[in-house]
């Protein structure tokens, strides 16, 4: 029973599919240990991750029940939810011993980091929520390691969520050798199964619609991202996945105007931890480009600028708005530089073509905005294609700009926008990274 | 309106047809439909790639099933597209994706002479996937049907080729008229024993003409 309470306590499983013997499950459902409701409500929500719009719950005649149920298309990648679904939760109070904690990081916060922690630490104690308004390469998750401890250390449960996979792989190598004792799980799509109770989860924003009144502290990552801020599910799950009284602490490079105004603690860091400025956009026309390709033609300007990369043997990220476009362009540059490669949502195997431009196997990748943040690559070039479409908002673009320049070996580099006109993101990301430049 | 595969918004694309003609929109966008590889040429039973009658059901016709079969199409090939497809509207259980192919089943079969006889579940199975898979993709295309058969609960799946012909009692006749000509339909042709068995229990109680159809040939 002890190991169903450390897999099932703060957590919202499918009764069919948890991993214990029948027998055990029935048996703690019995005692009242489990408790048991159905995957979607008369309101026609579902249990799980709280979708409601009709797109996403549709009807359908279920042959188990001979009758009419709904089922969730939202979440359906986890298990599929229906009217008729039997969804579990561990319903006593925890039982689970306090645990033993270190702390092995010898690095230093800079004077801004360690004010931005200390100011993290206090809001935690008061239970308000906080928003670290930090550049990127500031150095953001540094400066939660102390109040992670802090917590795990009182016995809280921690989880630290970030929108993409991608994040939740590079933070949770950090994180395990950070805390050494800490039993951590990261949890993303087709993560490997996790055993015994985690003190310390890192999570997709996604796999926070498996939890439910379950965490002390709430540390979203890119709190503005996509798809955190476009999706309300989302934004639902994280309020689900903590209790009640539990802060949450948001740390972003660009938070919207309504998260500033909603959090009253708010910490500022404008300076990258290796103190040199952020890389300011260069804007260059490339006027239709999307002609120039659709003709079977790399546009001049790009070419000779993808040529000096490979030339110079620097790794580049080239930004294009749209996955057909990326799916076009390829096929040209494949041409004269067979090992460049594209990524993008829909690629499988992004995680083996982005490790390979990272252990300088090629020479550069083609990517949609799914990129945009999370990933650091020593004297990594940028460029984006077509920066004046609308995907392209000034967030992502001062994201976007925020890969260059990221290591102390390789301060600085170079950021160009290839454009069919200028348009006011464009202008807005240029003007707020030379602010942050220039200070407060 | 997003699209049921990849679930990005469908740009509309106004033509002169879609302002004349009342035509329902597509529920996939253009990129995923063009993910699915239409059928050309094959088999003339079922739709093996090649010229000719495949090697497949030629050895078919060594055995006891000869010339159950008349003829057969499949309309799509197995590849990364549909596999991905199948793999969400069968396992992952999402309904909605029978809609997917409507249009063109519909386009397939409508005005068909013989009765469409779609290859059953058994009830087990019906229970725990909650649908038929089957039933319902003729359902999105408004096609009537009628069930002749019952299954039995034995899994095909794990049986290898001879094994599966071993399995000769896999379907019942459910004791309705069986009509003189047939159209069996299917989601997936595989090794070609399942409509084969089904086939056999149909001519047996009177049929005298079988057609198939499958979605996918694999």
């Amino acid at each position: 029973m002890k190991q169903v309470e450390e897999f099932l306590i703060g957590r919202i499983w499918l009764r069919n599919f948890v991993p214990f013997p029948k027998e055990l499950v029935d048996r703690a459902i019995q005692i009242g240990a489990i408790s048991v409701s159905l995957g979607i409500t008369k309101e026609k929500q579902c249990v799980r991750c709280l979708e409601k719009s009709s797109q996403k719950i549709v009807s359908f005649f279920c042959a188990a029940c001979q009758k009419t149920c709904f089922y969730c298309r939202h979440c359906i990648k986890m298990g599929r939810i229906s009217s008729c679904t039997e969804l579990i939760t561990w319903a006593h109070p925890s039982t689970i011993p306090l645990q033993n904690h270190s702390f092995s990081w010898n690095g230093q916060l800079t004077p801004q980091q360690e004010r931005a922690s200390q100011q993290v630490q206090k809001s935690l104690l008061q239970k308000n929520d906080h928003l670290v308004y930090a550049v990127c390469g500031a150095g953001k998750t540094e400066l939660l390691f102390p109040a992670i401890f802090v917590a795990l250390k009182k016995g809280q449960r921690v989880c630290i969520a970030a929108p993409r996979t991608d994040v939740v792989l590079e933070l949770t190598p950090r994180l395990r050798a950070v805390f050494p004792q800490t039993t951590i799980h990261s949890l993303y799509g087709d993560s490997p199964e996790e055993t015994g109770f985690a003190q310390l989860v890192v999570a997709t924003t996604h796999q926070l619609y498996r939890f439910s009144n379950a965490f002390d502290v709430m540390l979203v990552d890119e709190a503005d991202a996509f798809p955190y801020s476009y999706d309300e599910a989302l934004k639902r799950a994280v309020l689900k996945a903590k209790k009640k009284e539990a802060s949450i602490v948001y740390v972003s490079a660009t938070p919207s105007s309504h998260l500033l105004k909603q959090i009253d603690g708010v910490s500022k860091l404008f300076k990258r931890f290796h103190g040199y400025p952020l890389p300011v956009p260069a804007f260059q026309s490339l006027w239709r480009y999307e002609k120039e390709f659709a003709k079977g033609k790399i546009p001049e300007k790009l070419k000779e600028w993808v040529d000096e990369r490979i030339e110079k043997k620097e790794p580049f990220l080239l930004f294009f708005p749209t996955i057909e476009l990326i799916e076009e362009a390829i096929v040209l540059f494949k041409k004269t530089h067979p090992m460049i490669e594209a990524v993008h949502s829909q690629d499988v195997n992004r995680k083996e073509k982005v490790m390979k431009l990272r252990q300088s196997q090629i020479p550069g990748v083609l990517t949609s905005t799914i990129l945009e943040r999370g990933i650091t690559i020593p004297n990594v070039q940028v460029a984006v294609v077509g920066a004046d479409q609308p995907i392209f908002n000034a967030a992502a673009l001062i994201q976007i700009s925020g890969r260059v320049g990221r290591s102390r070996d390789y301060p600085d580099g170079k950021i160009i926008f290839f454009h069919n006109g200028i348009t006011r993101q464009m202008d807005k990301a240029k003007k707020m990274i030379t602010s942050y430049n220039g200070g407060q | 309106m997003n699209c049921y595969l990849c679930d990005r918004k469908i740009s509309l694309q106004v033509t002169w047809r879609s302002l004349f003609f009342n035509e329902p929109d597509d529920v996939c966008c253009s990129r995923c439909r063009n993910g699915f590889e239409q059928v050309a040429a094959g088999c003339p039973i079922c739709s093996a790639e090649g010229e000719g009658k495949c090697f497949n059901c030629v050895q078919w016709e060594a055995t006891e099933y000869e010339g159950l079969i008349d003829s057969g199409t499949s309309l799509y090939r197995y590849n990364p597209s549909m596999k991905e497809y199948l793999h969400r509207y069968k396992f992952l259980q999402d309904v909605i994706l029978s809609e997917v192919f409507a249009s063109v089943l519909k386009e397939e079969l409508q005005g068909q002479k013989s009765v469409i006889v779609p290859i059953p579940m058994n009830d087990e199975k019906l229970k725990l996937r909650t649908f038929s898979q089957v039933d319902r993709l003729l359902d999105a295309a408004s096609i009537p049907y009628t069930h002749l058969l019952g299954k039995n609960r034995v899994a095909l799946g794990e049986k290898s080729k001879a094994e599966r012909i071993e399995l000769q009692n896999v379907f019942w006749w459910n004791e309705k008229r069986v009509p003189e000509k047939i159209l069996l339909f299917d989601d997936l042709y595989t090794t070609g024993s399942t409509v084969r068995m089904a086939a056999k229990v149909l001519k047996d109680k009177g049929a005298k003409e079988i057609k198939i159809l499958t979605l996918i040939r694999a």
